[in-house]
């Protein structure tokens, strides 16, 4: 036989006797293309993204607004806020209470509107909104501008009507007002038909059917409106933003960015953590497979028989993991910093402390990996699978809102959310320590049920036997 | 100083060490005989604290010998079956490691490293990378690993495998001259040539079950014939074999012929029917049995063939 081929077929039979690895090289392809297409809602009504946590402070007074509120809570991308989240008892949030709110650890939402009590001028045509925003993540921020401002948008008529009906009101003094809609309301109706009082009912409240500008067109009301369109055109995105544009005009929005604002480079900054906590879990779950190595070697043996306990062993591999975490994740951000100029040497020392807990957790999840395969090869195919599951989840690939709702619970069991977390509270949010003080010991917290399940299973495990 | 008693080992449906009691005095040289697969590293390695027997008990001291008793442990030295050194660490780098598991550190240390070194001549290569040492510089270095913290019960797990004749004598004398200096060994092997020099008592172990235990000369006692003679097996032995099977135990193996005559054969009878057959005299060796005798006896196997 050709010596490669039978050199090929050596590995093909070190392949079959290793159960571990042929079931891995068929379940993890499997499962990871489903668990994919599941976290991301693949062919599911629930796709995109949900639950984005959105304050909404209503200080206008205008009954329209109402409106405005319950469309925003039908998005499935918004979840709602409009109670102070801790506050003692209840109350509806203040303006003044959303920046702290937002600053705060652990804040309960990073995006507000607040309907201000001048949302409509009364001395001219427009509407007037605050937008508060953390923009941690340059995709999610941009997802919630964009449904915000179609959902607001769409109420922009309703809203001037009571402009209008507000200043109407004003001028005429509400029986003329009221006696001028009876009228138009029965003119309409002898003209062209329809019910006298319903009309007046809708006139009341302001709805003049401007509504219609942001509804669906039907082709020839397409037509009509760009009557010289090149057929190649696309005229559906010319109608979207000419409606747009007109409304943009109209609706003035304040933005307020509360956190990094001063951040030099937002992009790189936002997204280095969610790069550094992969490259740290790869990292660090390969030294833990080095356990293999020693057990093949049979020195536990020799460490075994000397007054050495297998915890020792394992301790003493878990320190090493977290040094090596630790000094593979400043020489990252160091680089980062060089490279896309995030600011790092400015927060080094809670930087380091921060990477110091999230190396923590990456090597006793390591360890744990390595505590249950019975192989480096399983050990290693386990560890991919488990670290894209993990990244996905957790938030380092898209923002945790773009997956089912559902999910986000789970995210918040992972370390890469939480480690995450970490990086952005003091690269993004330039918390203090005290502020990052719960992030920390949520990373501890994991570190010592990972591990302590990782030696609990070491010990039952064959790695020593 | 170490007492077994009734020790049983199984892996899975294995039973590896079947009712093993044994007793271990201090100063003893003593010899586990066996061929692969007896349940010697086994053993080795319920002494040495790394498994846990299904049944039995180990004491060293009348201490019990768990797996979790380290005072117990600093008594111990396990010289594994396999070499089992960081191949990477230079041989000093390795030796420092073992010995600060057993809590020596500076001067006191560096001398031990030194010595020992020197006791199996590797002083010269101290700083090289084990990865890069020959097999049997490899397994000297393996040995004096155990020996660093001077235990006083040393297990040495066929410690001479792979090595050339000039250093496993160098490791004999080493050894040798630590039992007298009071240490306690116990030395597995699969050759009887080592069992015989080295050990003052030896067990002989098969099939997880010890079948003999005394000195080398209560073993040779227990056989039933204290003289045997080899001669090659070829057609002009043929006859002779077959006339001599009433008279005692034969044996053919490796194409050797031994004949184990019966209590009261005279040799002069042997030697009789040789001349009547014309067989020249040099053909025959005469010789005391050897513990591969013991061996064939307990077993009806060659340690060889075993
Ligand atoms: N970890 C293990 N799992 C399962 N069976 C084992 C294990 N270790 C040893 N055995 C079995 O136990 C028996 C005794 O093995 P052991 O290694 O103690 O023999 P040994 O006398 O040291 O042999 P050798 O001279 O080849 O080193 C053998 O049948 C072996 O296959
Ligand atoms: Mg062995």
């Amino acid at each position: 036989m050709h010596p490669i081929l039978a050199l090929l077929r050596k590995d093909f039979l070190h392949f079959r006797r290793n159960k571990a690895a042929v079931s891995l090289t068929f379940a993890v392809p499997f499962a990871m293309i489903w668990l994919f297409g599941w976290i991301f809602g693949v062919n599911r009504k629930d796709s995109g993204p949900s639950g984005i946590p959105l304050a909404v402070v209503d200080a206008s007074g205008h009954a329209a607004t109402a409106k405005l509120i319950t469309a925003l809570r039908a998005e499935k991308t918004f979840r709602i806020i409009t109670e102070h989240p801790s506050a003692l008892p209840k109350r509806p949030l203040a303006e003044a209470d959303l920046r702290p709110l937002m600053e705060a650890p652990g804040a309960p939402f990073r995006f507000a509107v607040v309907l201000p009590a001048d949302l409509v001028s009364h001395t001219r045509l427009g509407l007037h909104l605050i937008f508060l925003s953390n923009p941690r993540n340059e995709i999610e921020t941009q997802t919630v501008n964009g449904i915000l401002q179609k959902t607001i948008f769409s109420h922009v008529p309703e809203l001037l009507g009571q402009s209008l009906q507000a200043n109407a009101k004003r001028f005429l003094g509400e029986d003329t007002l009221r006696q001028f809609h009876r009228g138009i309301a029965r003119t309409v109706a002898s003209t062209f038909g329809g019910d006298a009082d319903a009309l007046e009912r809708s006139m009341a409240a302001a709805d003049f059917g401007f509504g219609a500008f942001t509804q669906p067109r039907d082709e020839s009301l397409r037509r009509l409106d760009s009557p010289a369109a090149d057929p190649n055109q696309k005229p559906e995105i010319k109608k979207k933003t000419s409606t747009a544009d007109l409304f943009s005009q109209i609706v003035k929005f304040d933005t307020d960015q509360v956190v990094g604002a001063k951040v030099r480079s937002p992009m790189a900054t936002s997204l280095v953590g969610g790069w550094a906590i992969q490259f740290l879990l790869f990292a660090v779950s390969a030294s833990a497979a080095s356990l293999f190595r020693e057990r093949d070697a049979g020195i536990f043996q020799r460490l075994l028989a000397a007054p050495v306990t297998r915890a020792h062993i394992l301790w003493s591999k878990f320190l090493y993991g977290v040094g090596l975490g630790l000094v593979q994740l400043v020489v990252l951000f160091v680089a980062s910093s060089w490279l896309y100029g995030v600011e790092v040497l400015p927060h080094l020392p809670l930087l380091a402390l921060v990477c110091v807990f999230a190396a923590a957790a990456c090597t006793s999840f390591g360890m744990l990996i390595a505590s249950i395969s019975t192989s480096p090869e399983a050990a290693s195919g386990l560890a991919t699978f488990l670290i894209m599951f993990m990244s996905a989840i957790g938030g380092a690939w898209f923002p945790i809102t773009f997956m089912p709702e559902f999910i986000q619970y789970f995210s918040k069991l992972t370390l890469v959310y939480w480690s995450m977390e970490g990086f952005s509270a003091v690269l993004w949010a330039r918390q203090s320590l005290g502020q990052i003080f719960p992030i920390l010991g949520l990373l501890g917290g994991i570190t010592v049920v990972v591990m302590g399940t990782a030696i609990w299973r070491f010990n039952r495990g064959r790695i020593f036997g | 100083m170490l007492q077994l008693h009734s020790v049983t080992k199984r892996y899975g449906s294995l039973t590896a060490l079947d009712g093993i009691s044994l007793d271990v005095a201090r100063g003893e040289f003593f010899g586990l005989l066996g061929p692969n697969g007896a349940g010697k590293s086994t053993l080795m390695s319920l002494i040495a604290g790394l498994r846990a027997p299904e049944a039995g008990t180990l004491t060293l001291d009348g201490l019990p010998l768990t797996s979790a008793r380290s005072t117990a442990r600093l008594a111990l030295g396990l010289v594994p079956q396999h070499i089992a050194l960081y191949p990477d660490l230079t041989a000093v780098e390795n030796l420092r490691i073992f010995g600060e598991l057993y809590g020596l550190r500076g001067a006191d240390l560096h001398g031990r490293i030194d010595a020992a070194l020197e006791a199996v001549q590797l002083a010269d290569r101290a700083r090289d990378q084990v990865k890069n040492f020959s097999g049997g510089m490899q397994r000297r270095l393996n040995l004096v690993a155990a020996l660093l913290h001077r235990p006083k019960l040393l297990l040495c797990d066929e410690p001479t495998v792979g090595i050339d004749p000039q250093s496993r004598n160098a490791i004999f004398e080493y050894l040798e001259r630590l039992n007298r200096e009071g240490l306690t060994i116990i030395y597995s092997t699969h050759y009887m040539e080592e069992a015989t020099r080295l050990c003052s008592r030896i067990g002989v172990i098969d099939h997880g079950k010890l079948l003999a235990l005394g000195t080398l000369d209560e073993l040779l006692t227990r056989l039933p014939f204290d003289e045997e003679i080899l001669f090659p097996a070829t057609p002009a032995t043929t006859p002779l074999a077959a006339q001599l099977q009433p008279h005692g135990d034969l044996a053919t193996s490796g194409g050797i012929v031994r004949f184990r005559p019966r209590p009261g054969y005279k040799l002069s009878a042997f030697y009789a029917l040789t001349e009547a057959q014309a067989l020249p005299p040099h053909l025959f060796t005469q010789q005391r049995p050897t513990l591969e005798a013991v061996f064939l006896h307990l077993t009806g196997r060659s340690l060889r063939d075993a």
